[in-house]
């Protein structure tokens, strides 16, 4: 992590407050160092913090759609393109693309209109269709990088080309965390390509705040743990020996070298392991869940199970406290970028996430979650509604869709909207900046002043774009 | 923070005098008030215009005031008129005329004025923010040492410096450290590692008087030396085996730099020669070959960093690199963000963009890529050797004869073939006769194409380094925000102005400047280059820089604690020819450099004067006693090794497992990247976006960014990494095995494990303690009849208690 530009002087005695408590961390050194005005002076880096106004959610799942989900086959029915399939696209393509696109090529799908709201939703997600009126659809996304690495890294912490702390490390560093055994900020699954940890880095942020990975892309579900958080070897009566005696020579050691923050935050640190390690198993353990939720995301079948396994994780993460959850869907082959054979592979991995997700949708709503958890759904592009190699589509991110619902979003709303065939975002455009700006608002940050000073400046989750699309708003 | 300055402000009776502002008052006039300032008052009140005889362009003008009278009462909002002003109080005084100021804005110049009015010193000059007279732009000063009243205490020129201030504040320094104390922080300082109960038992032994100064010598010597503080430095130079940001690709050659910079710091290469080397190395001349190598090498400074290798843009990725070697030299060398300059002047330091671009010239002349098209290709510099060339030969003969083997048997087998076919004529010969061979002559076949393949993926590259040439060389036009569609005027190559003692250099249109760059640098009259490395040394050693900014000696970095000292030092760095070695010495022989720490109370530091410093220097910034301080991660991984008579001290050469150039990630999260080696921890991979976890972990810096001051953080992962992890499992058992191997009985036993982690004896209540707990272990265990097992198991238990504990990984 980076370095201090700026050393606060502090008392010995807020050092030592400071030392008291904290899942994750004193991050001593660094948080003396770089505290912008949000935070008071003796309070525990993950402690919850009152957000800048009143939150509309109190947290936020992500649901994240590895390689980039097409939207003129899922979410932005585009009637032209099935009109002109196969004519050359009527105006031009931008600067820069990704590979090249010869001519239109009409969704292999139809769409329906569902709910109360009427909203369209293709064949490919027709269990999450029937939650369309809990459901924010954002149309007219767009970024600023045609490539995975770049787009995605723009999409978690808004910036293409450098390392910057990510979504949920700025989450967490702004709201902190209802339970401190706990880290803020999880990611189930994450993929290693593309941007890989700086994905859910708290880059120059203390390190407190970084995304705690369970497993990775190339792990199932079931198999997705923190590291280190089980020793193979040592059963756990020998272990609660290690710690009396450990907690013994630290204090020993701390009585002979006088007060010292730092040790006594690594004092504290090892109880805080400890719990953790019960702590985490049981979030994971769903064996008081009823068989009709493990049913609801799809446990008892094998195409769901995976995926939703992290989404049932995710809930159980929600309740247990935690701040930021992400869920990746991923696999080690080339997820949702269909550059070719578009059919086969979307609808592999529809049929993997739907269900599930609808499931996750359902139990947040029956046990009173929606309300205050923002679920949000996207990619870090879509794609274009031109061909790429005869059936598939390459990279855009001129215009896509995301959604979200619960946490005091809009359900059934449909905002912004792209061109005819779907290609540019065109009307109430809403760059990642403004998405970002909009998402911390509904947690009750405002991104102009969630701030972090680094090498000389003030950071902000946006740089110095953003605007807050306040028209989602319940 | 600034509540607490708040309230010390406030608890004054007389207004608010800010003779000196703290860095964080400036940053908060900087950030929230002076923008306010320029943007809605200063059109009417400032240089040009005086409407109402008033400026607000200092903080003498603001206290004078205009026909209404003064326009601010430090510390008191309510009675200063620019506050009235912009509340829109007076119904005859609203300001600005274009509107009201939103109430955030107002709300930080209310705070502003309750802070104090803090505004910087140089606007009393009508400089602005980018005051090219900051201190940081004057050449090091000839600085007269100051006079100290205890004469006993220094130990050399440097500890007046220290001491000086020390007695200013009324402080006294702490007494000198014990001497395993000593032996074990000067240790861990130069190498890394802790000191071996040999090396403990040969310091004590020594008392002559310069028995420490030996020891230093030694370290210094020793090759353990180069491969601590080369790590320094490649921390700076953002070192990597990999590209990172977005399509991850195997820099299968970067170990080279790597070594080069170990070898470099073993060698104690002058550090002119050594920045001038990896700026330029591939335009100076060489005697040999061994040293051409070693030049080009050298350059991979520039082309390691991280790069977006699919970026679509091609214009856009030969800017963003760089700008990455722009900002990378400036941090590295001159401790000046120039990243900044790229789309706007800088903010705060005097950078503007004209001077981004003068410098970017240098580097858009300079090749560092081969191919900009997605996915791209960095160059590489062939390391041609007569042996290696030869292998190579006797290589590609070898493979030629296996191939011309190969076709021979085809030949032969296609002969057969045809023959039987000719009996049939009816039969038409399909287009590759191999699927009619006998199965036999298939599997032979098979076989003998195999090992081609296999010997083929084997065979040997000619070495080759990362690192850059000439490209054609260039002058760059302004991009306008930064924007490469958007050209400005054309700037020629050439240095910032500010940095004015320096001549300017002449640049050529032969060269693109690298080389000029380079020499301006190391330019003794440069204000920058000595003060930025011997302040990062400085940093290195004691936890903290004399600038703690050790990567920002800008406006908005912080001010030196003992600028004097700042100045010498690199004074003296130069005298020394720029060697290194000697700075450590003149650093570590000192009296500043030996003081017992806050935290240990040894006899000696049981006087008053330890009590005093905590209290009267709460940071330590004076450095009137020593400060505790964590083990980077590489060093706490080394000393686990270490301590259980684990590691591989082999030096050099590559960890890697994926080949030169092919992917670490794609499209897949499959790591095939191990850690499981027992060499020493800067030698295993660097993978940026998948640092090794007990490095991530542990504060290793992001490898994306050039960074001289780590942080260090206590998180509860590491507690599990220490508790759970593969690594110290293994250590313990291994440190256990080796106590029980060196000794018969518990009491010798617990003697040699507190010497070999701590450096010194068990406690008597420690060893009780041990006892009683490796008595629990051993019941806990008891299921198990084997006791030759129970006994080691026990001991590896406590051994693993003993490697978690604080005192294992913090040095006091």
């Amino acid at each position: 992590m980076n370095p201090s530009d700026f050393q606060m002087p502090a008392s010995r005695r807020t050092l030592l407050k400071r030392s008291a408590v904290g899942f994750g961390s004193l991050a001593l050194a660094s948080m003396l160092a770089n505290e912008s005005s949000i935070r008071a002076a003796d309070e525990n880096p993950l402690a919850a913090r009152l957000p800048h106004f009143a939150a509309r959610a109190k947290r936020i799942i992500f649901l994240f759609m590895v390689g980039g989900v097409s939207q003129v086959d899922t979410f932005d029915p585009k009637p032209l393109l099935i009109r002109d399939d196969g004519k050359p696209l009527p105006f031009a393509k931008p600067r820069v693309q990704f590979n090249s696109t010869t001519n239109l090529l009409k969704s292999p799908w139809r769409f329906r209109q569902y709910g109360h709201s009427g909203l369209p939703v293709s064949e490919l997600f027709p269990h999450v269709a029937q939650h369309v009126d809990d459901m924010c659809m954002i149309h007219s996304c767009h970024g600023t990088n045609p490539a995975h690495g770049g787009a995605m890294m723009k999409l978690h912490t808004g910036s293409d080309n450098f390392v910057r702390p990510s979504i949920g490390s700025w989450v967490s560093y702004g709201l902190g965390t209802d339970n401190t055994n706990l880290p803020a900020y999880v990611t189930i699954c994450p993929t290693l390509g593309h941007g890989g940890l700086n994905n859910w880095s708290s880059a120059f942020l203390p390190a407190t705040y970084n995304g705690v990975p369970l497993g990775n892309a190339s792990v199932p579900s079931d198999q997705a743990k923190v590291k280190f958080i089980k020793n193979s070897l040592l059963p756990r009566d020998i272990q609660r020996l290690q710690l009396n005696r450990l907690n013994a020579m630290n204090r020993e050691h701390l009585a002979q070298t006088g007060p010292e923050a730092s040790l006594e935050a690594r004092i504290n640190s090892f109880e805080l392991a400890f719990r953790m390690q019960t702590e985490f198993p049981k979030v994971e353990d769903f064996s008081g869940e009823t068989p009709a939720t493990l049913k609801l995301y799809g446990m008892d079948n094998p195409i769901n199970a995976n995926f939703g396994r992290m989404c049932l994780m995710a809930r159980r993460f929600a309740e247990a406290g935690v701040r930021f959850i992400q869920v990746s869907h991923s696999d080690s082959n080339v997820q949702w970028d269909q550059h070719s054979d578009l059919k086969n592979g979307h609808e592999k991995n529809a049929r993997e996430v739907d269900l599930p997700i609808a499931g996750l949708l359902a139990d947040l709503k029956q046990r009173g979650m929606l309300d205050d958890t923002l679920v949000w759904w996207g990619s870090e592009f879509g794609r274009t509604p031109t061909a790429e190699s005869a059936n598939g589509r390459d990279h855009n991110p001129e215009g896509f869709t995301m959604w979200l619902a619960g946490g005091g979003v809009k359900g059934g709303f449909r905002y912004g909207a792209t061109d005819d065939y779907g290609y540019y975002a065109a009307d109430n455009k809403v760059h990642v900046h403004d998405f970002h700006a909009t998402l911390l608002h509904l947690l009750g940050l405002d991104h102009e002043r969630l701030t972090y000073r680094h090498a000389g400046r003030d950071f902000r989750l946006t740089d110095v774009e953003g605007n807050v699309v306040q028209e989602l708003f319940a | 923070m600034i509540g607490i300055l708040l309230c010390l402000a406030l608890a004054a009776d007389e207004p608010v005098q800010v003779a000196t502002p703290t860095v964080e008052q400036l940053r908060f006039f900087e950030t929230n008030v002076r923008p306010v300032l320029v943007e809605h008052c200063q059109k009417c009140h400032g240089e040009k215009k005086q409407w109402g005889g008033l400026r607000l362009d200092s903080r003498e003008a603001l206290m004078r005031g205009g026909d209404a009278g003064a326009a601010i009462v430090p510390g008191k909002p309510k009675e200063s008129l620019l506050i009235r002003a912009v509340r829109h109080e007076d119904e005859d005084l609203k300001m600005p005329k274009e509107g009201k100021l939103t109430e955030r804005q107002i709300a930080d110049l209310v705070r502003w004025v309750e802070m104090g009015a803090p505004f910087p010193q140089a606007q009393k000059t009508g400089a602005r923010t980018r005051d090219p007279n900051h201190w940081a732009f004057q050449p090091p000063a000839d600085v007269a040492v100051p006079a100290v009243k205890d004469l006993a205490w220094p130990q050399s020129v440097m500890d007046r410096f220290i001491l000086a201030k020390i007695e200013e504040a009324g402080l006294s320094p702490a007494a000198r450290a014990d001497k395993r104390t000593l032996i074990r922080r000067v240790t861990f300082d130069l190498t890394g590692l802790p000191p071996t109960p040999a090396e403990i038992d040969a310091y004590l032994a020594d008392e002559s008087n310069d028995a420490f100064a030996r020891v230093v010598d030694r370290l210094l010597e020793s090759p353990r030396y180069g491969e601590r503080w080369g790590r320094h430095w490649l921390d700076v130079a953002r070192y990597a085996d990999s590209n990172g940001l977005d399509e991850n690709i195997c820099h299968g050659n970067a170990w080279r730099y790597r070594d080069y910079v170990v070898s470099a710091f073993n060698s104690d290469k002058p550090f002119d020669r050594f920045l001038t080397e990896q700026l330029a190395g591939d335009l100076l001349p060489f005697a040999n070959e061994a040293q051409q190598h070693d030049q080009l090498i050298a350059t991979g400074f520039l082309s390691i960093g991280p790069k977006v290798l699919a970026e679509t843009d091609e214009a856009k990725m030969r800017m963003d690199m760089v700008d990455e070697q722009l900002d990378t030299t400036g941090r590295a060398f001159l401790g000046l963000t120039f990243g900044c300059a790229r789309c706007h002047d800088h903010k705060f330091d005097p950078i503007d963009a004209a001077d981004y671009y003068g410098l970017a010239g240098i580097f858009k002349s300079t090749l560092t890529m081969t191919k900009y098209t997605k996915i791209a290709d960095w160059h590489e510099h062939p390391l041609p050797s007569a042996a290696a060339t030869a292998k190579k030969t006797e290589y590609d003969s070898k493979v030629a004869a296996k191939k011309a083997a190969i076709a021979e048997f085809i030949a032969a087998a296609d002969k057969a073939v045809q023959e039987s076919l000719a009996a049939d004529p009816n039969k038409k010969p399909p287009e590759k006769l191999e699927t009619l061979y006998p199965e036999a002559t298939k599997a032979e076949l098979k076989k003998q194409r195999d090992e081609l393949a296999a010997f083929e993926k084997a065979g040997p590259n000619l070495p080759s380094a990362m690192g850059v040439t000439e490209d054609k060389i260039i002058d760059l036009a302004i991009h306008v925000r930064g924007n490469p569609l958007k050209l400005g005027e054309v700037v020629p190559r050439r240095t910032p102005p500010v940095m004015r003692s320096v001549p300017v250099p002449q640049f050529t249109d032969k060269e693109s400047g690298r080389r000029q760059l380079a020499a301006w640098l190391v330019n003794p009259q440069h204000p920058l280059t000595s003060r930025v490395f011997v302040n990062r040394v400085w940093r290195w050693h004691f936890g903290k820089g004399l600038v703690r900014t050790t990567d920002n000696f800008g406006l908005l970095g912080e001010a030196p604690s003992h600028p004097e000292l700042l100045d010498w030092l690199a004074r003296r760095f130069i005298a020394d020819g720029w060697s290194i070695k000697s700075l450590h010495r003149v650093i570590l022989n000192s009296s500043t450099y030996q003081q017992a720490s806050s935290s240990s109370r040894t006899r000696e530091s049981s006087d008053r004067s330890l009590t005093t410093s905590a209290t009267g220097d709460p940071e330590n910034r004076l450095f009137s006693r020593g400060d505790m301080r964590r083990l980077e991660a590489e060093a706490v991984r080394d000393s686990l090794l270490a301590v259980s008579g684990q590691m591989d001290v082999t030096m050099g050469g590559s960890l890697l497992k994926v080949k030169n150039r092919e992917f670490f990630f794609d499209h897949t999260s499959k790591d095939l990247t191990t850690y499981d080696s027992r060499r020493r921890s800067l030698y295993l991979p660097v993978v940026r976006n998948n640092v090794f976890d007990v490095f991530q972990l542990l504060d290793f810096p992001d490898p994306a960014v050039s960074s001289g001051n780590r942080a260090t953080t206590v998180v509860a992962p590491q507690a599990l990494l220490m508790l759970n992890s593969e690594l110290a499992m293994q250590a313990a058992a291994g440190l256990a095995d080796r106590v029980l191997a060196d000794a018969q009985d518990d009491d010798q036993r617990l003697s040699r494990l507190y010497v070999m982690a701590y450096g010194r004896e068990p406690s008597a209540e420690e060893r009780q303690a041990d006892r009683a707990f490796l008595v629990e272990v051993a019941q806990a265990q008891a299921t198990d009849n084997d006791a030759e097992k129970r006994l080691k198991q026990a001991w590896a238990t406590l051994c693993h208690v003993v490697l978690a504990a604080n005192e294992f990984i913090y040095v006091k």
